[in-house]
């Protein structure tokens, strides 16, 4: 048996794995990524709850915190008009349009970026940090991991920039996953913000 | 020497590592003179500088290792190459393979393996410290407060770099043979979810090197003792992050494979249960894990960013840290003991040679499992002084939990049930060890499931023997059985059985002589997490102790036993269980894509005795398959038997 192990070794390299689900792998991982990183925000709303509802009762915000929830509304059009960007691209480089994907990327990244800017300006100029209270620490703490997996999300959108630029993407099936993966988790970022927004702005 | 710290290895690594360290290190002081403040902070909670070090230092030390140079060059959108036919990256030729960032589920099941016995022996020498000091009332070897680091640092040790990552070191080397699969769906994410695994157990070791002493609010790192407490707190924080991350994203890994990747005829009522088991408890780590990341990250926010999650007089709620800990951690139980139920169910079926009995409700055993454990998690917290109309529901749901136990239970004895058992088989007997304690432990765990016995005996020693019956007797007895069990097939050599049962019956006796008695002092009151008691359970601490030192010794035979048998025992050849799984109609060690052939799957994995009955016919020699076909050379002969 050792010697069919030596053998088998440098024969080939490996079988092709039998595909036993219609769903790609890196498409179930995304989305499975996505579920812990669901969970991961439950932890931060869990503790949202329990500050506003359990430990503080009285007006939420509390005095004296004043939200611009105007300008973070104009914030929240500009991340969801990022989502119908990146869809532009993908649906794009289906259809083989090379140029619709190199535009629509480009422009969901530099609307992720003014978001994030937006959202850093607003920090600046907010008026409270977050050692102000459990209202100080619990908008800073949901905002900014929301603003961490933007960050994120601009990262891996960053990568599907510069491979379309360098033209690796085609309309076949599976070729360009690499827009579609990062596309994903784009979406889940909006709708993620979206509950955010409500919650801490709106609520 | 400049050659090798340019190539991916440990070497670089290091080098990473202490780049890694002064670019955090670095940066927090600019920034920090920038602002006009000390260039460092060395309040006992602060240290901003050393943490955010060892931030950098451990990506630093993953990045000269090598975990991220395919994804560099794939951001970049430069030629990339499949990991399989990067062979140095694939595959073990040489003992200094498993040093590296190997991509091999395999070599990296061995690496996983290994790491986290060596982490179970320096957890185990731990509690050997804590039985010298607790043999006697009074103080013995070490100071109150380097015993409760001690009892922190064990606890943490053991769940997050022993039980939690050996089950998944055991699946990553059989799960993907047993399904069919070349290898795991992602290999570099599994390589990298290995290898964030020692970065967390020297976070937990070297915390006890930083200036304050190691972190000593136990494992559950309650708030707001975990909030105030010195600096060795925030290395358990860190800790458990690379832990987590590390399970989820293995355990992400072993779902997209199972998913996606089982040989044809594989559907889900033909999957070995240890692939139910794991199917079930990656469900369970992707979806519960991310709440203690979230709820140390507050600690460490609360800690270093002075936030105020926990903190009372701000406006903050103590009690939420235990309610978002526990709601993983309950689930983190079963994280510890599903993988382990997969294993036994695959053991006894084998070595009984009895098909499982009830496999369909073995398997959606597990599924009720998995649901339940979402809604028991404030259990832990009956005296915490938490919402009162919560413990009812609570305690309901918590004997609810029994039924699903039974099942297995009940099922695993009907397996044995009329099968000539025989007790020469070490994975066997650890198994049959297993039921036994296990359910002693699940019966302690009824009892604690009732508030009013829970209020009498909470912190108490009546917990600890509980934790220990469903730790030590449940998950660390089917680790072991696992071991056994596939040691043949990882090493492609036969353990000494001898020494294999007298480890066994050692440690059985060393397990109820050490765990038996703390139900008893538990229940007379004395209370647990402290470094000196009450003189009246003198005598019984003795004994205990002397059992512990005993249960302790009988590893050194495990470990005798593993290192002298993977060299020098005799070759076990391919299938010396007589298995019907996957996994044994392999070489063993298996060769290095597992098959030349994707095998085809015709029938469930346990039909032991039955007449004509196979689970899988591997390469296409085989007579009913395609006779017309050449053989090809090794497949003969390695059928099912």
């Amino acid at each position: 048996m050792e010697a069919h192990a030596a053998t088998v070794e440098h024969a080939h390299g490996p079988p092709e794995a039998h595909q036993s689900s219609r769903i790609d792998r890196q498409t179930l991982g995304i989305l499975l990524f996505i579920v812990s990183e669901v969970m991961l925000f439950g932890a931060f709303f869990a503790s949202y709850f329990f500050l506003r509802v359990v430990a503080n009762v009285g007006p939420w915000p509390p005095e004296g915190f004043d939200l611009p929830t105007a300008v973070a509304g104009v914030n929240t059009a500009i991340l969801i008009s990022s989502s119908f960007t990146v869809h532009y691209a993908l649906v794009s480089i289906q259809r083989g349009n090379r140029r619709g994907l190199i535009a629509g990327l480009g422009a969901t990244w530099l609307l992720g970026f003014t978001f994030l800017f937006i959202q850093f300006n607003e920090y600046v100029h907010i008026g409270f940090s977050a050692r102000n209270g459990a209202f100080g620490t619990i908008f800073y703490g949901l905002t900014g991991l929301h603003g961490a997996h933007v960050t994120v999300g601009l990262i891996l959108l960053a990568m599907a920039n510069i491979r379309a630029w360098r033209g690796h993407f085609t309309s076949e099936p599976k070729k360009h996953l690499g827009v579609e993966v990062p596309g994903i988790y784009w979406h889940f970022v909006d709708v993620m913000w979206i509950i955010v927004f409500t919650t801490v702005y709106i609520l | 020497m400049v050659a090798a710290l340019k190539r991916p290895g440990l070497g670089r690594a290091a080098l990473g590592g202490l780049l890694g360290f002064g670019f955090g290190y670095g940066l927090v002081v600019v920034l920090r003179l920038i602002s006009g403040l000390p260039a460092t902070q060395t309040a006992q909670t602060g240290y901003p500088q050393l943490i955010v070090g060892m931030i950098t230092a451990a990506f630093g030390f993953l990045i000269g290792l090598g975990a991220f140079d395919y994804w560099f060059r794939w951001a970049a959108g430069a030629p990339t190459y499949p990991a399989e036919l990067e062979h140095k990256a694939h595959g073990a030729h040489s003992w200094r393979d498993y040093f590296k960032f190997n991509t091999d589920h395999k070599v990296i099941g061995i690496q996983y393996i290994c790491t986290t016995f060596v982490f179970f022996f320096i957890g185990g020498a731990m509690a050997m410290i804590m039985r010298t000091e607790l043999a006697q009332p009074g103080t013995q070897i070490v100071e109150p407060g380097t015993f409760n680091s001690l009892f922190s640092a064990h606890a943490a040790i053991m769940i997050f770099v022993f039980v939690i990552p050996v089950f998944a070191g055991i699946a990553n080397y059989v799960l993907p043979l047993m399904i069919g699969a070349p290898d795991m769906a992602f290999p570099r994410l599994n390589a990298l979810s290995f290898w964030m695994l020692p970065i967390a157990g020297l976070l937990f070791v070297g915390s006890f090197l930083a200036p304050g002493g190691g972190f000593d609010a136990g494992w559950t790192g309650y708030a707001p003792l975990s909030t105030g407490a010195p600096l060795g707190q925030s290395f358990f924080n860190l800790g458990v992050q690379f832990a987590g991350a590390s399970s989820v994203a293995t355990a992400l890994n072993f779902l997209v494979t199972i998913i996606t990747m089982r040989a044809p005829g594989m559907n889900f009522w033909r999957l070995p249960l240890l692939v139910w088991a794991n199917l079930s408890t990656s469900l369970l780590v992707v979806a519960a894990t991310p709440f203690i990341a979230g709820v140390q990250f507050m600690v460490l926010f609360d800690r270093l960013l002075h936030t105020n999650f926990f903190q009372e007089l701000n406006g903050g709620d103590v009690l939420s840290y235990q309610h978002i800990f526990w709601f993983y951690s309950h689930p983190a139980v079963y994280i510890m003991m599903l993988p382990g139920f997969g294993i036994v169910s695959e053991v006894i079926s084998t070595h009984a040679r009895k098909p499982i009995f009830g496999y369909r409700l073995m398997a959606l055993a597990l599924i009720g499992i998995i649901v339940l454990s979402y809604t028991v998690w404030a259990h832990h917290m009956f005296v915490s002084g938490m919402f009162a109309w919560l413990r009812i529901p609570m305690m309901i749901t918590t004997l609810l939990i029994a039924v699903p136990t039974g099942i297995k239970i009940f099922s695993w004895l009907a397996t044995l049930f009329g099968s000539k058992l025989h007790l020469r088989s070490t994975a066997m007997l650890f198994a049959l060890g297993f039921i036994v304690t296990f359910t002693i432990g699940g019966i302690s765990g009824v009892m604690l499931g009732m508030v009013p016995i829970d209020i009498h005996v909470s912190d108490t020693y009546f917990i600890v023997a509980h934790i220990h019956f469903v730790l030590f007797g449940g998950s660390v007895f089917t680790i072991f059985a696992g071991i056994y069990h596939w040691f043949p097939k990882m090493t492609g050599r036969m353990y000494d059985e001898r020494l294999g049962r007298v480890h066994f019956w050692l440690t059985l006796v060393g397990m109820l002589g050490t765990f038996v008695p703390m139900h008893w002092i538990g229940m007379e009151g004395m209370p647990r997490r402290v470094a000196d008691y009450s003189a009246q359970f003198g005598d019984w601490n003795l004994l205990i102790s002397c059992f512990s030192f005993l249960l302790g010794a009988a590893q050194l035979i495990f470990l005798y036993n593993m290192i002298v048998s993977w060299k020098w025992g005799p070759l076990a050849g391919d299938n010396p269980w007589r298995a019907r799984t996957i996994e044994w109609l392999v070489s063993s060690p298996p060769p290095i894509f597992n098959f030349d052939q994707i095998p085809r799957v015709v029938g469930g994995p346990y039909e032991y005795g039955v007449p004509g009955a196979r689970h899988a016919i591997l390469g296409p020699a085989e007579a009913e398959v395609g006779a017309a076909e050449p053989a090809v050379a090794g497949s003969a002969g390695t059928g099912p038997t």
